[in-house]
């Protein structure tokens, strides 16, 4: 009995920690005005927002270039609090860094009114559920942090949409955020717009005041949402998704994204 | 052709026009700071139209590239889309004084602007100090101009004045 609460509790205590950390990928500028530098990036886990509190593996963490190819950190390391890596700057235009990004996938049942849950695909599942297992879903799940840089003058090529997944378009350039400035974001999934998603914008500085001031968001029906920094500082967004999907792999697809930005001086 | 096209839309400018355009006058003072670290500001100075649209660049006072980031609105409205033109405005950093400026009413690509309201933009940062924005709005139609604005921490007195023709 003992050893069945402290297992419950354990797997529960997985999943929970597993939806309460935020990932982040902070870099130490978000604009620069000379070619061929390096900054430094921060990748880390957290509770409050800009708060390392846990360092992350950096094998996960890519660099797309302005032309949309996609580069290594010149070098990384993990810390046990947070995980940094140097970023070569060698060209002018706007680079995406990004954390994450595999999907990953798992499949929930019940067996006998218990909820479980093994981690793998439909044809995995297949495989090794358990005959009377019911309520058979599986989830191919996909979590990305994300960050843009610019060098000199802001490019497009790193913030197209695939058509995959969960997606976010500004109504600006990222780096043409400014503090009092509105800005609409419109979220898509799998290419369409995505209604009823919600969206959290929080900043810098939680750790240092009583209220976070979070901003809590919804897309209306055309997928958008809108908001307006009112101070200049560094910001941060994050959504998640659910929806149906036809996959020999899974049955739902739940995509989630962070995104780190400043908003300027006006 | 090309060349006497030109030259009639000049005449016919001149025309339409006051007989003759005079430059806005611009008297920027940097004020002298005596507390802490002094390093001698990144300067920036252009006009905007009403869209808060950058027009002209007057100047900028800068030295290394990696800094000119910091004059954060210039960076965004105008230096980090054309290196060239930045390159050709560029003038060695200033210390604490008062400078005279002028803005001839033409553009970066030297056409005479249209009529209407602009404003002067001036932006100053410093190393281990502070930055400041000073916005000032005129309306540019041939008549004169006499404004003032206060001193502020990294930018003193600014004066622009234009007298009527």
């Amino acid at each position: 009995m003992k050893t069945v609460r402290l297992l419950t509790l354990s797997s529960l205590f997985a999943a929970s920690a597993a939806l309460a950390h935020t990932m982040n990928v902070v870099p130490s500028h978000y604009v620069q005005s000379k070619t061929g530098s390096l900054i430094t990036v921060d990748l880390f886990a957290s509770n409050m927002t800009f708060q390392a509190d846990k360092g992350v593996g950096v094998d996960g963490f890519k660099v797309i270039l302005p032309d949309g190819t996609v580069a290594k950190a010149a070098s990384a390391a993990q810390g046990k609090r947070k995980s940094i890596a140097d970023v070569e700057l060698p060209v002018a235009g706007t680079y995406r860094l990004e954390m994450g990004g595999q999907p990953r996938y798992f499949t929930s049942y019940k067996v006998a009114g218990e909820q479980k849950r093994l981690m793998g695909d439909k044809q995995k599942a297949a495989k090794e559920l358990p005959k009377d297992a019911t309520d058979v879903v599986t989830t191919q799940g996909r979590n990305r942090a994300m960050a843009f840089v610019t060098v000199n003058g802001p490019t497009d090529t790193v913030l197209k949409t695939t058509g995959q997944g969960l997606e976010f378009s500004f109504d600006r350039h990222p780096a043409d955020i400014v503090a009092g400035e509105a800005v609409t974001v419109t979220l898509t999934l799998n290419g369409k717009p995505a209604a009823g998603v919600k969206a959290d914008l929080s900043f810098d500085g939680e750790l240092y005041r009583n209220d976070p001031a979070r901003q809590h968001l919804v897309t209306n029906q055309a997928g958008q949402f809108s908001f307006t920094p009112a101070n200049a500082g560094r910001y941060l967004l994050e959504a998640s998704a659910e929806a149906a999907l036809q996959s020999a792999k899974a049955d739902k697809i739940r995509e989630g994204f962070t995104l780190s930005f400043e908003a300027a001086l006006p | 052709m090309k060349k006497s096209c030109r030259v009639a839309l000049v005449l016919a400018l001149g025309l339409s026009g006051p007989a003759v355009a005079g430059d806005l006058e611009i008297s920027l003072q940097l004020p002298k700071i005596s507390e802490g670290q002094y390093l001698r500001p990144y300067v920036a100075v252009w006009v905007e139209d009403s869209n808060e649209k950058s027009v002209r660049l007057i100047e900028i006072w800068r030295e290394k590239p990696d800094w000119i980031k910091d004059l954060r609105r210039f960076w965004r409205k105008t230096g980090r889309a054309d290196q060239p033109l930045v390159d050709g405005r560029t003038g060695a950093t200033k210390g604490p004084g008062t400078y005279q400026l002028r803005w001839d009413g033409k553009d970066d690509q030297g056409a005479a602007v249209a009529n209407g309201e602009y404003q002067l933009v001036i932006e100053a940062a410093r190393e281990h100090g502070g930055r400041q924005l000073v916005k000032q709005k005129f309306t540019w139609d041939g008549s004169a101009i006499s404004l003032n604005v206060a001193a502020g921490n990294e930018i003193g007195q600014v004066q622009l004045s234009r007298k009527a023709p």
